[in-house]
């Protein structure tokens, strides 16, 4: 697999959807399971939208979190989400 | 306490041009004239999604005997439910396939029964290898998520890195590389089926090795058999602790085989509303919690991980379903299971099966 890098644009993977139902907003559903999103997870899914590069990303993530968690939010995004990608949630358009 | 349902198994026929030699259906299938209307089915959906569930596999039987497969995909997507499709894959045609898709169908799981035809054929008791590559064909030629799902057993494990190669030459996104479970047709057909313990080791090492090489290309899903597990699986995640099964007739059930189960009153949806036969209903409430649990589970440290194991194999193998799951190396009834695995790793091995094969309703 191809590194990701601040100009790689991803979007959910099919088969990946937020659920429709009614009090499960932090549920991503998921060939074979489903995920209980934390923290910014739901956030970060939502601007990987096949057209924001991850630099746009963690850009629109560091002014929604307060100052002091900007050194993190890079190392922890990229991290995140070359997770997801490895798991086929995410996929690289 | 409480059990919020996650996923209703939606069995919509019995039917089905395979005949496979471990199919998980009972022994006794629904006929096509007791089977639940589209209307039955759509209120079922909306039923289970009140529940909380999120998920709805359509399984069989295969689905696509059912003429209005495209309407139950619809009613389950209205019901707010994620719709899986579980199939064989004998009955799609591209424009079936693209009715499925337009209607919100979020992802298919083909099965196939061996990477070859003539062994695939073998075991399915059909020949549907061929037409089953022309469907896998198809489907990677759309925006769909796509699972393979190989039954591994003692005929096909030693051949474990062409299974991982055939599927990543499907295209699918996932494998499911499932060992048999021996329930229904497979329990009929067990001693042929059981792999050695040396295919078992061999195997978890291929598996291992791929799923490194093939990170975020090809996920695989790796399903071991129970027979050979220290400790048992939880089963259902526990019983009717989150997932219903319904049969084509509508009989609503904590999972496949629990109709073996006897003294166990299972209602149907037709005449009881779901959500009293989730919460109040004997039979979903017989194994849930603790109380039911003889030792060593009762003090076991892994009771809230494993449930005691399935409570239809404790049945199928000591004729008590409230025996700890023999497979357990701590359960009593252990002895049974060595048994087995002693006469699978020492016996002849013959090339030649008197299969029991799955008999279809009509």
């Amino acid at each position: 697999m191809s590194e990701l890098n601040g100009n790689s644009v991803l979007r959910l993977a099919p088969g990946c959807r937020f659920t429709a139902q009614e009090n499960q907003e932090n549920m991503l559903l998921i060939p074979e399971g489903a995920l209980r999103l934390k923290g910014p997870a739901r956030a970060i899914f939502e601007l990987c939208n096949g057209e924001r590069p991850l630099d746009e990303v963690i850009d629109e993530l560091r002014r929604r979190y307060p100052p002091e968690q900007a050194p993190r939010i890079e190392s922890e995004t990229l991290a995140f989400v070359a997770q997801m990608r490895d798991r086929g949630i995410l996929e690289v358009v | 306490m409480n059990y919020p349902l996650q996923a209703l198994i939606a069995e919509i026929t019995h039917r089905c041009p395979l005949h496979c030699v471990y199919c998980s259906n009972p022994l006794v299938m629904q006929r096509r004239a007791g089977e639940l209307s589209t209307a039955e089915w759509s209120s079922i959906f909306g039923q289970a999604a009140g529940l909380g569930a999120l998920q709805l596999h359509l399984t069989g039987g295969e689905p696509l005997a059912r003429a209005d497969l495209t309407e139950l995909v619809r009613a389950g997507r209205s019901a707010r439910l994620y719709v899986n499709l579980i199939s064989s894959g004998v009955g799609l045609d591209e424009r079936r396939l693209d009715g499925l898709i337009e209607a919100g169908l979020d992802h298919i799981q083909l099965s196939f029964q061996d990477t070859e035809e003539g062994p695939a054929n073998e075991f399915a008791g059909a020949r549907s290898h061929a037409l089953k590559l022309r469907v896998a064909g198809m489907i990677r030629q759309r925006r769909i998520a796509f699972t393979v799902n190989l039954v591994v057993h003692r005929r096909n494990l030693s051949r474990i890195e062409e299974v991982i190669a055939f599927a990543e030459g499907s295209g699918a996104q996932r494998v499911e590389i499932a060992h048999v479970q021996y329930y229904g047709w497979a329990f009929r057909n067990r001693e042929a089926l059981l792999p050695t313990r040396e295919q078992v080791q061999r195997s978890i090492e291929v598996v291992e090795a791929a799923r490194e090489r093939l990170k975020g290309r090809l996920h695989i899903d790796f399903v071991l058999p129970d027979y050979y597990a220290k400790y048992p699986k939880p089963c259902m995640n526990g019983w009717a602790h989150q997932q219903i099964l319904i049969d084509p007739a509508g009989r609503v059930l904590p999972c496949h085989a629990a109709p073996i189960i006897p003294d166990l009153e299972f209602h149907s949806a037709r005449e009881r509303p779901l959500r009293w036969i989730w919460e109040d209903s004997a039979a979903f409430n017989r194994f849930r919690d603790e109380a039911w649990m003889p030792e060593p589970c009762r003090t076991c440290d892994r009771r809230s991980r494993d449930f005691g194991g399935c409570r239809c194999q404790a049945f199928l193998l000591t004729g008590s379903a409230s025996a700890t799951d023999p497979v357990c190396m701590l359960a009593p009834a252990h002895p049974l299971v060595e048994d087995i695995l002693q006469r699978v790793n020492t016996g002849p091995d013959s090339a030649r099966q008197n299969w029991v094969y799955r008999v279809d309703p009509n």
